[in-house]
């Protein structure tokens, strides 16, 4: 019989804008504070995969940091958010394959006091293949690539600069409940309006929070987990999509973004529907970016997600409550990990405040753009 | 941007020139916008490359007029990349070009307003400061 891999644990330090520590000891503590939750020792970790832009601390270090020297798994995925799901996918995999037993699952970086996403001078970027035509335009930051993919949205959907700040405001408000979340100050449309542009049609509040931090998430097998102290959480659908070597030039439709192709991956590889989706953990490093994925993945119709967020149903009580944690907008931007982190609580029922009653179906997404991937979590039965 | 003399204003970040590339950018130098295309079944390559995505046929830069028309734009307004703050509100275009590929430029004498998806532009090589390569900017033209 095949083994079936499950999510036990899930950690996580402090959000900041100035940790003042290492990447390597965010990690570090995040992994303890998955294992404590799971109520597993650190000596059972024989597997360690993370992601990193070279902002990071390795999968080997942080394995040694927390006393797990003999690694089966050893794996640092280069990538951004995009690869949020591919890492769990590939934890699940390696756990499935027998390659090991129980993996730490991990982010960590210092996004606001070291290497900022939304600074032109990173030096960890290089200006090669399609970067090299942008360079000498300046067009080398994330808010301007994905304003580009907003813009045409704009154009061919007849959006509003309000359909971007029901977005913005809601995520707000759902973050006000979260005590973990970076900003918990009410947003109003007004406000949304007012702000300065950053890249238009971006303004600041359609641009997500640079953070410091790491969150990690525990995965073994589902025999293991009979014996631990949470619920498993299991995957029970998956999809990715990197397309057109992940170019921010060369996506075809860029009314849509990689979550048109990755949807069809998602909805393929289970019987599950849109409808059955409780909470819904959208990769939102812009409001862009949750407007062109909620319609691709067909939470809503493409083009109508402002929509959807202004009549409520993006919320408690609506159809589906998305991003209550207050996402990568407001939560903070911990690359999206901090999703897979909320999807799990939430299914546990472990929520607080901001529970969504009767959650049983959690879609997480990763990435924007040409690139990324979603999955859907539920109880294991 | 097209003065080369002003030494307060940073370098802008380098492309890292390949083999595959090369000859988009000694096009530049000469005053010509050249794409990768491929000489067996003609297909234009936004990306360069040494053998053609679809046949693997070689491939050889060609000349082109470098009209396009918008497909996509911002308004830069934050002043992130050290290079270009000084020049903030600027308009970065997202040009199709004549032949099919996309690219990234300026779109010259721009601050945004009257700006449209669909308008046509015409392709132009400025000067930069640091290198003898030219980038490649856009003007809107009369449609």
């Amino acid at each position: 019989m095949r083994r079936e891999a499950v999510v036990v644990g899930i950690g996580r330090t402090a959000f900041s804008k100035a940790s003042g520590r290492t990447p390597l000891a965010m990690a570090a503590e995040a992994a303890r504070a998955a294992l404590d939750d799971a109520g597993m020792p650190a000596t059972e970790v024989d597997g360690v995969i993370d992601f990193h832009t070279s902002d990071s601390a390795a999968a080997t270090d942080v394995g040694r940091a927390i006393g797990a020297v003999d690694l089966g798994l050893a794996m640092d995925v280069t990538g951004g958010g995009n690869v949020a799901v591919t890492v769990v996918g590939q934890a699940l995999a390696a756990v499935q394959a027998g390659a090991c037993d129980t993996v730490v699952v991990f982010r960590s970086l210092n996004g606001r006091s070291g290497n900022r996403y939304g600074k032109g001078d990173r030096p960890a970027v290089q200006m090669r293949g399609d970067l090299q035509f942008a360079a000498l335009h300046g067009y080398v930051i994330p808010s301007m690539w994905i304003a580009m993919f907003a813009q045409r949205q704009k154009h061919v959907f007849g959006l509003t600069d309000e359909d971007f700040g029901h977005i913005a405001i809601t995520t707000r408000k759902h973050a006000t409940a979260n005590p973990h979340a970076m900003q918990r100050t009410p947003l109003d449309m007004e406000t949304y309006l007012s702000s300065r542009w950053i890249n238009e049609p971006f303004r600041l509040y359609d641009c997500c929070l640079e953070t410091d931090g790491a969150v990690a998430l525990i995965v073994t097998t589902r025999e293991r987990a009979g014996h631990l102290r949470q619920t498993p959480i299991r995957v029970a659908g998956f999809g990715e999509a990197h397309t057109n070597g992940g170019s921010w030039t060369a996506f075809p439709d860029m009314s849509q973004m990689y979550s048109a192709y990755a949807a069809k991956r998602l909805w393929n590889s289970t019987d599950l529907r849109p409808s059955d989706i409780d909470v819904a953990c959208m990769y939102d490093c812009f409001t862009a970016t949750t407007m062109a994925t909620v319609g691709d993945f067909g939470l809503c119709p493409r083009g109508e997600t402002g929509t959807f967020f202004a009549e409520g149903k993006a919320t408690y009580g609506g159809e589906v409550v998305v991003n209550p944690h207050g996402g990568l907008l407001s939560e903070g931007y911990l690359h999206g990990l901090n999703h897979h982190y909320e999807a799990v609580l939430q299914l546990r029922g472990q929520a607080g405040e901001r529970q969504v009653r009767g959650a049983e179906h959690a879609l997480v997404t990763a990435g924007a753009g040409p690139s990324g991937g979603a999955l859907i979590y539920e109880v294991a039965p | 941007m097209s003065t080369p003399s002003n030494a307060a204003v940073p370098a802008p970040p380098m492309p890292l020139i390949d083999a595959d590339s090369i000859g988009f950018w000694e096009a530049t130098r000469e005053g010509r916008i050249a794409l990768c295309r491929c000489t067996d079944c003609g297909t234009w390559l936004g990306r360069p490359l040494e053998r053609c995505s679809q046949c693997a046929g070689p491939t050889a830069f060609a000349d082109v007029a470098g009209t396009g028309t918008v497909y996509s734009y911002i308004v830069v307004h934050s002043p992130s990349v050290p290079a270009f703050a000084h020049l903030v509100p600027y308009v970065v275009a997202l040009v199709e070009l004549a032949e099919g590929p996309r690219l990234p430029g300026i779109l010259l004498g721009e601050r945004g307003a009257g700006v449209s998806i669909g308008d046509p532009v015409q392709g132009e090589l400025i000067e930069v400061a640091s290198m003898e390569e030219r980038a490649l900017a856009f003007r809107r033209t009369p449609s």
